[in-house]
């Protein structure tokens, strides 16, 4: 692949050099440069390729990373390292931080010995997530500092900054960054590698790590004292900086990707502004907000998300009698939703400073255009799976199903033509929910989750399902992967984040030892077996399982093309009887109408002959290409 | 100086690596440049679009009618990505169509290339592109991208040099895969000149 050939650079050690890197590859050049021991993540985007380059080197770089289980467990092993004197690094999406959020807190109180950074990516307007949840929160909840860079560069120096201050105070950090910031690539001038130790020794002190409440009343009030402490820290920090455009007539105060849309359209616009640009925003530095409160008759507040900012700026203001006028998303200039582009930023800006936007778009409605969603791959076993459950569904002739489906490729499902999900909420939910589905109706309830998702946080829905009694269906979508996220291992694997081997946890045991009767594995490619296991399963009363197992497309692709062994299909127009059963019902991407005849794009199909079998093409009329 | 670039087409046909080969050569020159580099939900078959941007910017998002250049690797894509265009933006468009799932299953065929293109204002110029072809006869499918981005070079849009574009390839590829890119972007350059705009023609 392409981007990753220059892989290795990321561990030379020649302050200066400067290399062209994608936010999270910087990220993971920060840990290596802050001289990380220990790395943690559950997959998740954006916050994914900071694991994939850490994973592939981890040896090189003398560190120990781990694809853990879950974003909870994830934070636990990185904390116990921290406490035994490593440097650790634990990274996640946003909504994996609602995972972790229980160690987190308690964390917090503990405090640590080496530095512990939490890195949070956050997801506004959801290009891949299920909500745009403002994780700055976090800090305020846990009492710990919050540091947010804007680009590449910052979020490599701002990571080195995050541990030096969690080992000030002995604080686990929050690293905020957001998906432009994680997926913008620019310019990095490489730092110092730091050299750490390599094995940590833990001593006992039980008073201070077992959170008890006789010690935890204590660990609350050293807690705030630290970070009073830090505010000092925040007031002084070079992460806070102060930039003067043109007369600095308005004040505005920003941070994140934040800065940067504005910084745009502030360039774009010629306008005459004093920027606070904030990197370390909690603690914030109070007297600084407060000293450019009073110089300002006007301040702006740009941030995304939450008024995170905005309301401790009006409380600062408050406090200190400012009677300096703020504008921002209290008063109704910037929106609550979604990330902020060029456009609205110099939209609101204008509403408020008074100049005129140019907007020079061509006229076009984009709306007329067909659209082209995100879809399976060619190849996909889940089609296979969504496909047979549907017709067994329909065979079976079950009026009114309730398909409760997850998080990963397969929530796909939800589209035409297979709309096999009616709910989907977070991850491992979709046998919980599944369980209230059979408590609170007659219907039958069918739940698919992802190999990587059972592991994650199906297992326990698993267990309340069967001791509850509840009926469900519940179809393990074993693509032997974590696909959606760029295809990381995970328990059901037999290696793991080191790339060395590792045991392989079977989810036939897992869901047999929980009690489960019905238990079937299939191979989603062969159509009749799954169709009579999900049949067979729609018969049955209380938890049953299918198994449906079969390797992702992409991974199959780069190894069938290796060895070489490629092959396609096409439609022999002689015996398409042009049912359209292919197109309707399969919907495979690579097959498409064109002059009134079927056809199957050489380009783009992977040879998987699904469409081929009997069940897709009745006719026979899909027949692989014969080459010469 | 600034240069907006939006590169649009369908995951899988290598817009992020065509993304990739332009900010390189940019940076070759000493350029400052920003890219974003968003995947979304699908790995293969969905909507992508990737900005680039070169010379004094902050953020990597191009504001609406602020794109300079619209590379596009497919036909509706590329009218996707007009949207965000002014009358001022030149547009390059690859001829492979990639009939979306959303046609097919209704049982609907791809619409032919002037419905497309007579969208958009009478304004803009679409330079269309036969690249597929091109990439083919320079030895490889997948060197699509690269052919592409010699269609650039080739009508004097971008702030860099068929020289630096040279070494952002070499940088990459080595041997018979550099041999293979090296002629795409030379039949890119010399295809995009040879043909009329589609939306004149």
């Amino acid at each position: 692949m392409i981007e990753m050939s220059g892989l290795n650079d990321l561990l030379t050690n020649e302050p200066g050099k400067k290399l062209f890197l994608l936010g999270n590859e910087a990220i993971a050049r920060g840990a290596i440069e802050a001289g990380v021991r220990v790395a943690t993540t559950y997959p998740g985007t954006p916050s994914s390729e900071v694991g994939n380059v850490l994973s592939e080197l981890a040896k090189k770089a003398g560190l120990y990373f781990q694809f853990s289980v879950n974003e909870k467990v994830a934070i636990e092993v990185a904390y116990s390292s921290a406490i035994s004197g490593l440097r650790s690094f634990v990274f996640m999406k946003h909504v994996g931080l609602n995972v972790a959020a229980d160690p987190l807190m308690s964390i917090a109180y503990t405090g640590v010995r080496a530095g512990l950074v939490v890195m949070s990516a956050d997801d506004p307007s959801m290009f891949s997530s299920q909500n745009e949840q403002d994780n700055r929160n976090y800090s305020e909840i846990a009492h710990i500092p919050l540091i947010e860079p804007s680009n590449s560069q910052e979020a490599k120096d701002f990571l080195r900054y995050a541990f030096e201050i969690s080992e000030m105070e002995h604080i686990p950090v929050l690293f905020r960054t957001t998906t432009r910031v994680s997926h913008q690539r620019g310019m990095v001038e490489l730092g110092d590698i730091e050299k750490k130790d390599a094995v940590g020794f833990f001593k006992s002190d039980p008073a201070n790590f077992v959170a008890l409440p006789v010690n935890s009343m204590g660990l609350k009030e050293k807690l705030v004292k630290k970070m009073e402490r830090l505010k000092t820290v925040s007031e002084g920090s070079k992460l806070n900086r102060i930039e003067t455009y043109g007369s600095g007539k308005y004040g505005i105060i920003t941070s994140g990707e934040a800065y940067n849309v504005m910084m745009d359209t502030v360039s774009k616009y010629g306008l005459d502004v004093s920027v606070l640009k904030l990197g370390f925003t909690n603690p914030l530095p109070e007297e600084m907000i407060s000293k450019f409160l009073r110089e300002h008759g006007n301040v702006i507040v740009v941030e995304e998300l939450d008024p995170f900012l905005e309301t401790r700026v009006r409380m600062i203001a408050q406090m200190h009698s400012i009677g300096t006028k703020i504008f921002g998303k209290l008063d109704g200039y910037f929106t609550f939703s979604h990330e902020y582009n060029p456009d609205t930023v110099a939209g609101s800006l204008s509403r408020i400073m008074g100049f005129d936007t140019r907007q020079v778009s061509v006229e076009i409605d984009a709306t007329a255009l067909p659209p082209r969603p995100p879809v399976l791959c060619p190849g996909c076993p889940h089609r296979a799976t969504y496909y047979a459950v549907k017709r067994a569904v329909k065979m079976s002739n079950i009026k009114n199903p309730v398909y409760s489906s997850d998080i990963g490729c397969y929530s796909l499902g939800v589209y035409d033509p297979y709309n096999e999900a009616d709910v989907m909420i977070e991850m491992g939910s979709s046998i919980g929910v599944g369980g209230g589905f059979s408590n609170a109706t007659d219907q039958k309830v069918i739940s698919f989750i992802g190999d990587s998702t059972f592991f994650h946080s199906g297992i326990p829905g698993i267990i309340n399902a069967v001791h509850n009694a509840s009926n469900v269906i519940l179809i393990v979508m074993d693509n032997r992967t974590t696909a959606m996220t760029g295809q990381q291992s995970n328990p059901g694997m037999n290696v793991n984040g080191m790339g060395d081997p590792a045991p392989e946890v079977s989810i036939e045991a897992i869901v047999r030892a929980i009690g489960v009767q019905y238990v079937k594995t299939v191979d989603p490619y062969d159509l009749k077996s799954t169709l009579l296991a999900v049949s067979g399963a729609l018969r049955e009363n209380g938890v049953s399982v299918i198994v449906a197992r079969r390797e992702c497309a992409m991974i199959r692709d780069d190894r069938m093309r290796s060895k070489k062994e490629w092959k396609t299909f096409q439609v022999n127009p002689e015996k398409c009887k042009l049912c359209m059963n292919c197109v309707e019902k399969f919907s495979c991407p690579a097959i498409f109408i064109e002059g009134g005849k079927i056809e199957i794009d050489q380009n783009i199909c992977d040879g998987c002959g699904v469409c081929a079998e009997p069940y897709v093409c009745p006719f026979k009329a899909i027949e692989e290409v014969q080459t010469a | 100086m600034r240069t907006n670039i939006i590169i649009a087409g369908v995951g899988g046909q290598g817009v992020v690596t065509a993304g990739l080969l332009l900010s390189e050569a940019a940076t070759i020159r000493g350029m400052h440049v920003v890219m974003s580099e968003i995947h979304g939900l699908a790995q293969r078959g969905g909507s992508v679009s990737v900005d680039v941007r070169i010379g004094e910017v902050y953020g990597s998002i191009i504001g609406n009618g602020d794109a300079d250049l619209i590379i596009g690797f497919e036909p509706i894509e590329t009218m996707r990505a007009i949207a965000r265009a002014s009358n001022k933006t030149r547009v390059i468009m690859n001829s492979e169509k990639i009939t979306p799932v959303s046609l097919s299953m209704h049982d609907k065929e791809y619409p032919n290339n002037a419905i497309l293109t007579g969208m958009a204002d009478k304004s803009i110029e679409i330079r269309e592109i036969n690249a597929v072809a091109l990439a083919k006869k320079a030895g490889s499918y997948k060197s699509v991208n690269t052919v592409i981005i010699g269609a650039a070079i080739g009508l004097g849009i971008l702030p860099f040099e068929r020289e630096d574009m040279l070494s952002a390839l070499k940088n990459r590829f080595s041997g018979k895969l550099y041999d293979i890119n090296r002629d795409a972007l030379e039949y890119g350059m010399e295809g995009i000149l040879a043909n009329q705009s589609a939306s004149s023609s």
